[in-house]
């Protein structure tokens, strides 16, 4: 089965939920891709995102627990799914063997 | 906060994906809170909300394949949360416009009904309920005297009111008004204008502030100081513009100089249409007179008094005029009304019931109609029902799922029926001539107001829910594993429900059918009082009415010169070929009647009958084209000074002389007058349908000159042409002359009936409607049984029926109904024709042959509507139709 294709916001979605762990809700996720990347995030486009990847099989969401300060409203969490860890990988593979050779213009890591 | 987060509910359909965002969004706006301060972080939220709204839908909007429906099944605890939240309104609006048509059906059966009922209430409202609107009119009486068998309000004499005014205690003002035509003159076009005589304080009794000036002052109601008057409205506009400096300045009636004291308020035209008010100013001997008694009084009760005693007290006060002036109060028994018993038109409350009875049986046939579709419509619904019940749909949600449907339907035709309401109402006020309409007092209230807005709505509501209940019950007595199992192969509904449906039909159909024919014979008496045999030719007849006014003209020669005058102009004019003056015209308004008492027979007063009593110029006979029978018309021999003579109508001849031979029999028509001997008798003539009095008596103009002229003209070609010419001709014998109408007898006869065939046309619309609806109705009902039947018509046609069978098999059910229906409706007309005969003053009879016309052409109708959808099923392709399931 070929390896699902994400856009770059697509993955960078992803690793922010892997990066959250228990916690990938949408409020912490938007705060963290804002906070590595330095670009502001439309909370419009997280949602869809979110949806999309789901959709597409990425991710998995299971409603919590509702607390007083949402007014009783449950968080969405987040989960990657083994097809979404896969396609991390491939989108990863990918955008490093492209960048291969050009570590000279790109710097360090 | 509210409104963001209803925008996102529109937009994101998955209910957890919805919640999870406004939590997020309330979880992020409370640290916004802490650092933009509450106003802008409202502003931070909406914005968001309306971002995230805008993603969603473009999103939505972009994607290719069809929203995913989110079906959500509704729990037992949610549905204790919220009884009816959006999401069942939603679901009902789905539900309704997955089936357009039939919704498009039961909105606009619903809306006809209640746009009929509400125009015929708002017009029984204006004319009958509520003519007279203003303050403390519950304490308005009018006192008349009158015999067992007619209430008429102008028959009160001065002498008796002033012993009311004195001796009563419960009454605390008192106001008289006596007819007056008034005739306007000095202006361009002299005119003549309906006005009244009335006692200081008529105003201020009825609750009236003039808008300019004053009412009368005592002072004003003495002879000589009695040259004042109040202008109505509608004539201070129309022939004096409007003028707002017109009190104190003088304007002419009937040749004398009258000062204007005031204008009445818009709308205000009581008594009678009146437009002018002059004090009424009687001479000591007018105040003692018994015998003169076309006066009305009108009383305002004292505080805290009722009706009921003012009449007690009243009562006993004329019992005792009676008992003590024998020779003229004999007839007098009391009359005490409410001011709105008093001022009604007698003929106006029973037909207006008429037509409100009708649109209730309009609405009654619509109510069927929609219940049948409904109920219809919940029968296909019931695998839907079982399905969401196994679901774990509570009953109760589909019960309340199942009237918000009905509701939001109820409110789709209300909303329908406003506009429908403003085009009955619109046609109804186009449709009475303005010469009517000033007759009829609460013309002007004719209106939507609020009050009629809402029982509009209560009815639609109610009729709509009543009607959503049967099917809600079927939901919630769905048996899941029977409605399951019955879903299987056939569709058609269980026995019990089918009869139900089929009794609904049927009513439909009987209803419609008493109404077509109670409408047909109304129109049918309608037609007979404008084109009915009359005893007189209206055709090609002008005819010019006027009242002379009584100072000018106080003297019997003058008027008979007059007469003369105005016959030898009309003479002049080529087109006319006979000239004829009486004293009141058929058709007209006003007249005069007598007591006969022929001679040899003692008769007392109160036994003597009343006879029509006219005047006449001999050749008003032949242009009216009055038929003679016996002996011959006027002549010039006829003077003053001989003897009295008179022609009467056949209906007197056999009334008093029977086989006998009436020339030259004599009769008086006051026990002191003078002999009158008979000269000839005429065919009878029908003056005014309403009051049927065929026994007439005609007397010589050259004998007794009447007050009140109307010249009737025939003429060669178009009548209508002649009116500038007679107007000159009438100005060549008096230029101070008003001509009071100038009209065609025709239009004069139509006019007279205008309320009545105004009242025959409305019936007849809402029975054209009942008709369309209870066809419609069959119709509906038939096709929606064939649709169901597609598939059993499918197996029958594989197995060999032919088209024509097929079409047998639909077509029995439908032809059932019909005979029932025309059964039970012919029986209904029948005895509601009975009933209206009364009401019609024996125009019409109850026609069988007209009954079987409606009958055939009801059932023909009816026949068809169930045969198109018939003939569909017979062309039905047998494979279609089973694989269709």
């Amino acid at each position: 089965m070929a390896p699902i294709y994400l856009g770059e916001f697509e993955y960078a979605v992803l690793l922010a939920v892997l990066h959250l762990h228990e916690d990938a809700y949408a409020v912490p996720v938007r705060e963290l891709i804002e906070e590595r990347t330095g670009r502001p995030v439309a909370r419009g486009a997280l949602y869809t995102g979110l949806d999309r990847l789901e959709a597409k099989g990425c991710l998995r969401s299971r409603m919590g627990d509702a607390t007083e300060e949402r007014g009783g409203k449950a968080r969405r969490y987040f989960t990657v799914t083994a097809a979404g860890l896969k396609a991390i990988r491939a989108t990863h593979e990918s955008l490093s063997n492209m960048a291969r050779g050009l570590e000279s213009i790109l710097g360090h890591r | 906060m509210k409104v963001a987060e209803r925008l996102l509910a529109i937009v994101v359909r998955h209910p957890d994906h919805r919640d999870s965002i406004v939590g997020d969004l309330r979880e992020e706006h409370a640290r916004q809170v802490r650092r933009l301060g509450a106003a802008r972080a409202r502003r931070w939220h909406l914005r968001q909300s309306a971002g995230i709204a805008m993603r969603y839908g473009m999103a939505r909007l972009l994607r290719r394949k069809p929203p995913v429906r989110w079906i959500t099944v509704a729990t037992e605890d949610q549905g204790a949360q919220r009884w009816i939240g959006s999401r069942d309104l939603w679901y009902a609006w789905r539900s309704i416009s997955q089936r357009p048509a039939l919704a498009s059906v039961v909105v606009f059966t619903l809306a006809v009904a209640l746009a009929a009922n509400s125009t015929t209430y708002s017009l029984m409202d204006a004319i009958v309920l509520r003519p007279y609107r203003f303050p403390g009119i519950e304490r308005l009486l009018v006192v008349t005297t009158g015999d067992d068998h007619i209430v008429d309000r102008e028959n009160v004499s001065p002498a008796d009111f002033r012993e009311w005014q004195q001796q009563s205690t419960t009454v605390a003002s008192w106001a008289m008004s006596l007819w007056w035509d008034a005739n306007l003159s000095g202006v361009d076009i002299p005119e003549q204008v309906a006005g009244f005589r009335v006692s200081p304080g008529y105003f201020k009794l009825l609750g009236v502030t003039p808008l300019l000036g004053r009412e009368f002052s005592e002072a004003e109601a003495q002879q000589g100081e009695h040259r004042r008057v109040v202008l109505g409205h509608g004539l201070w506009t129309r022939r004096f513009s409007a003028d707002p400096q017109i009190v104190g300045t003088m304007v002419r009636m009937d040749g004398e100089p009258f000062e204007v004291v005031g204008v009445a308020p818009a709308g205000f035209s009581i008594p009678d249409g009146a437009e002018a008010w002059a004090p009424l100013a009687l001479t000591d001997a007018q105040w003692q007179d018994r015998r003169q008694s076309n006066y009305s009084a009108y009383a305002r009760l004292k505080d805290g008094e009722t009706i009921e005693r003012a009449r007690a007290e009243l009562t006993a006060i004329i019992d005792t005029q009676r008992r003590d002036h024998p020779d003229t109060n004999t007839n007098r028994q009391a009359r005490v009304l409410s001011f709105m018993e008093g001022m009604a038109d007698p003929g106006a409350g029973p037909f207006m019931a008429i037509s409100q009875a009708a649109a209730i049986l309009l609405l009654l046939i619509a109510c069927a109609n929609i219940a049948n579709l409904l109920m219809a419509r919940g029968a296909e619904r019931a695998a839907e029902y079982s399905l969401r019940l196994a679901l774990g749909a509570s009953r109760a949600r589909l019960f309340t799922q199942t009237l918000l449907e009905g509701l939001l339907l109820s409110v789709m035709a209300i909303i329908l029926s406003m506009p429908l309401l403003a085009i009955g109402l619109g046609l109804s006020r186009a449709s009475i001539p303005a010469s009517v309409m000033r007759f009829l007092p609460g013309w002007a209230f004719i209106a939507i107001d609020l009050q009629l807005f809402l029982m509009t709505a209560l009815l639609g509501t109610a009729a709509m829910l009543l009607f959503s209940v049967v099917p809600a019950m079927q939901a919630i007595r769905t048996q899941v594993a029977d409605s399951l199992r019955q879903s299987g192969r056939t569709l058609t509904a269980g026995r019990n429900r089918q009869w139900l449906r089929s009794t609904l039909a049927t009513t439909q159909v009987a209803l419609a059918l008493a109404l077509l024919f109670t409408s047909t014979l109304a129109l049918t008496a309608a037609d007979r009082t404008v084109n009915g045999v009359l005893g007189f030719d209206k055709k090609n007849v002008l005819v010019a009415q006027m009242v002379l006014p009584a100072r000018t003209y106080e003297n019997a020669d003058k008027r008979r010169q007059f007469v003369a005058d105005v016959t030898d102009a009309l003479r002049g004019i080529p087109a006319i070929s006979d000239i004829g003056m009486t004293s009141h015209i058929p058709a007209g308004f006003g007249g005069n009647s007598r007591q006969f008492w022929p001679e040899g027979v003692e008769l007392t007063e109160a036994e003597a009958r009343y006879v029509d009593y006219r005047r006449a110029t001999p050749g008003y006979f032949g242009a009216l084209r009055i038929p003679l029978m016996r002996g011959r018309w006027f002549d010039d021999s006829d003077r003053v000074d001989g003897t009295a003579v008179a022609v009467v109508s056949t209906a007197v001849a056999r009334q008093y002389w029977g086989d006998q031979d009436p020339l030259g029999k004599r009769f008086k028509v006051a026990a002191d007058g003078p002999w009158i001997e008979v000269i000839g008798v005429s065919g009878n003539v029908t003056h005014n349908w309403f009051v049927r009095r065929d026994e007439t008596v005609y007397r010589p103009v050259t004998q007794e000159a009447p007050f009140t002229v109307a010249f009737a003209m025939r003429t060669v070609g178009d009548p209508t042409s002649l009116a500038g010419d007679v107007r000159r001709a009438v100005a060549v014998a008096d230029p101070d002359q008003p001509i009071a109408s100038l009209t065609t007898l025709e239009t004069q006869v139509a006019e007279r009936a205008a309320g009545f065939t105004f009242i025959a046309n409305a019936l007849g619309v809402v029975a054209l409607i009942a008709l369309v609806l209870s066809i419609l109705g069959i119709y509906s009902l038939m096709a929606y049984l064939t649709t169901q039947r597609t598939q059993e018509i499918g197996v029958r046609m594989a197995l060999g029926a032919g088209r024509w069978q097929v079409i047998r098999a639909t077509i029995r059910r439908a032809f059932g109904i019909t005979v029932a229906g025309t059964l039970v409706g012919a029986v209904l007309a029948f005895a509601l024709g009975r009933a209206m005969q009364a009401m019609l003053f024996g125009l019409v009879a109850t026609n069988l042959l007209q009954l079987a016309g409606i009958v055939l052409i009801l059932a023909t109708a009816a026949l068809l509507a169930a045969y198109l959808p018939a003939r569909r099923a017979a062309r039905i392709d047998p494979m279609t139709a089973l694989r269709e399931t």
